[in-house]
């Protein structure tokens, strides 16, 4: 697969703030990668360096497999924090700024304005726009000349939950139009719906990643009580059937094993002569999974 | 280029503030020629209507309209703040222009009201000249409007210094202020402070507006009355001499080069945040 954007040894402080501490990330063609981390870990810094807007202390970074220049931002769409345009000029105008950078007609301006739905408001001023229009001409933007890669920094920041949806669904589009992305996002659903590969940051120090299935995959957790729930323990950790036993207000809380199903655990008690008379799938969500990784240490 | 010029189009001729404070400069500019004439009557003796003859003219009204400079480095120091206050600089940038470009397009710009100013000048000189000299030779008309040049080099020194000022302190209100006081304060403190010493000829205001010094009224208004009779100038010790003018034009080049320098390095290290 080819190399869209590779990071080697990314470090950046804001005076005694370490950003981001030796970051390396490989990103390659077609894939959806999303940057998830909890507020002030460094995605926006990563984000903003790659995209020329701030100087790195140390490492560097390529886009293509080149040395940076300002000439291949013009072929990746990006968005970064809120968008910022002339709030004197109308979308149309505003647009037309983008296209003239970019070197590209002003006939996609329409198309793009169409997609994130504010083609209706294309006469208006920017400064009129409600926050969530804002975004969604972020998201036009990114968009103007059909751009290979695309850079999004929390591309769903303060929409309502209409505007998230629509955000969404015009990235997911993007990512099956076989584009790269590059998405920095504090809410983990949002990483898991859209994309395919992860990397989890916190405090500018990069904690693990890979495929978002291995990374957040979800384990299915069942609560269960029988009348001897300390026997049954004992031989369950004997099975291959779970992967942790705790016990909890007199249940037992097990985290299955991959492909074991809920019923192969009541099977498996029966055939020890033991009846469950309380079972409860308790699936444990993501979010405090996530939570989880981000609060070791 | 086209490209770069272009944009600065899109943003400037929409936007208000900019094409009322060039409104200010183009009417005050104008008008204020116009009321010359007009007090004219109230002074006895003299004339103020020989200087707008040829080839005097071109001397006066450039030393005249020197201060409406003033006017396109606060117009220079509004946009340029502006980019930093709508983080417009940011989105130049992660659409693909350089930071060396972020610089070129503000250069052309200066460039392009550079000679804005300059065309103004000179029509309104010529217009002046054609309706009160009373004989007109093509020499005479167009002697002395080299002068001209000299403006255009005023005009894009006083811009360069307010481009330096916008992207170092980045604040319009306090770009302006500072602008300002360097121009109407500081720089004419100084030049009293160090009356005694050459150095104060050196200070960068003071040799822009050297650039088009007061012309030799006194020699003007001399022709005037025919009087053979030669005032002793150094005597009157009315017009201060300075620095010859080649030294003083280099070193409003050297100036205007270090604030462009400085500019660019600025641009080249901030945060676009």
């Amino acid at each position: 697969m080819k190399e869209i954007l590779s990071i080697r040894g990314l470090s950046k402080s804001y005076k005694n703030i370490k950003a981001i501490q030796n970051l390396n990330l490989e990103i390659s063609e077609g894939q959806a990668y999303g940057i998830l981390g909890p507020n002030g870990s460094g995605k926006t810094t990563t984000l903003s360096i790659v995209t020329g807007i701030i100087h790195q202390d140390q490492g560097s970074f390529s886009w293509f497999g080149k040395a940076p220049d300002a000439n291949q931002r013009k072929e990746i769409g990006s968005l970064i924090e809120t968008p910022h345009f002339y709030p004197y000029l109308n979308l149309t105008k505003n647009l037309q700024i983008i296209c003239d950078i970019k070197g590209i007609s002003y006939k996609d301006i329409y198309r793009v304005l169409e997609s994130a739905r504010l083609a209706e408001r294309r006469k208006s001023r920017f400064s009129t726009l409600s926050l969530g229009m804002k975004q969604r001409l972020g998201i036009a933007a990114a968009l103007l000349g059909n751009p290979s890669v695309l850079v999004l920094d929390e591309p769903t920041n303060g929409l309502d939950p209409e505007g998230i949806a629509e955000v969404r669904e015009i990235v997911i589009q993007q990512v099956e139009l076989g584009k790269t992305l590059i998405l920095a996002s504090h809410i983990l659903s949002e990483v898991e719906k859209i994309c395919n590969h992860v990397a989890i940051l916190k405090k500018g120090e990069l904690l693990a990643n890979g495929p978002v299935k291995e990374l957040l995959a979800e384990d299915e957790i069942i609560e269960i009580s029988c009348d001897r729930n300390e026997e049954l323990k004992v031989k369950l950790e004997g099975s291959e059937l779970v992967k942790e036993i705790e016990t909890e207000n007199g249940l037992l809380v097990l985290t299955l094993n991959e492909n074991i199903t809920p019923a192969e655990i009541n099977a498996f008690a029966f055939s020890n002569e033991m009846v469950i008379y309380h079972m409860l799938s308790r699936k444990r969500s993501l979010e405090s999974q996530f939570l989880e990784l981000v609060k070791e240490e | 280029m086209r490209r770069l010029l272009h944009i600065e189009q899109v943003k400037l001729l929409n936007y208000n503030p900019f094409r009322i404070t060039l409104g200010i400069y183009f009417i005050a500019f104008t008008l204020g020629l116009l009321i010359y004439p007009a007090v004219d009557k109230e002074i006895p003796v003299i004339s103020l209507s020989d200087l707008f003859r040829f080839p005097d003219v071109w001397m006066f009204l450039t030393w005249v309209t020197e201060p409406y400079n003033v006017l396109l480095a606060l117009i220079i120091i509004m946009i340029t703040t502006k980019e930093f206050n709508n983080h417009t600089f940011k989105t130049q940038l992660i659409f693909g222009l350089s930071r060396t470009e972020l610089l070129l397009q503000k250069l052309l710009l200066i460039a392009v009201l550079a000679v804005f100013a300059t065309l103004l000048l000179g029509l309104t000189s010529l217009t002046l000249g054609l309706i009160y000299s009373y004989k007109i030779t093509f020499k005479i008309a167009l002697e002395n409007t080299w002068v001209l040049s000299r403006y255009l080099i005023s005009s894009f020194a006083y811009m360069s210094m307010g481009l330096l000022i916008a992207l170092l302190i980045k604040n319009t209100a306090l770009s302006l202020l500072t602008f300002l006081a360097m121009r109407v304060f500081v720089d004419p403190v100084l030049f009293l402070v160090l009356r005694k010493y050459e150095v104060k000829w050196y200070l960068p205001f003071r040799t822009t507006t050297q650039l088009t010094p007061m012309p030799d009224l006194i020699e003007i208004f001399q022709k005037k009355v025919n009087s053979s009779e030669t005032i002793d100038e150094a005597a009157l010790d009315l017009l201060p001499k300075g620095l010859p003018a080649w030294l003083n034009l280099g070193l409003v080049l050297l100036y205007t080069g270090l604030a462009l320098y400085f500019s660019y390095r600025l641009l080249q290290r901030r945060r676009f945040t």
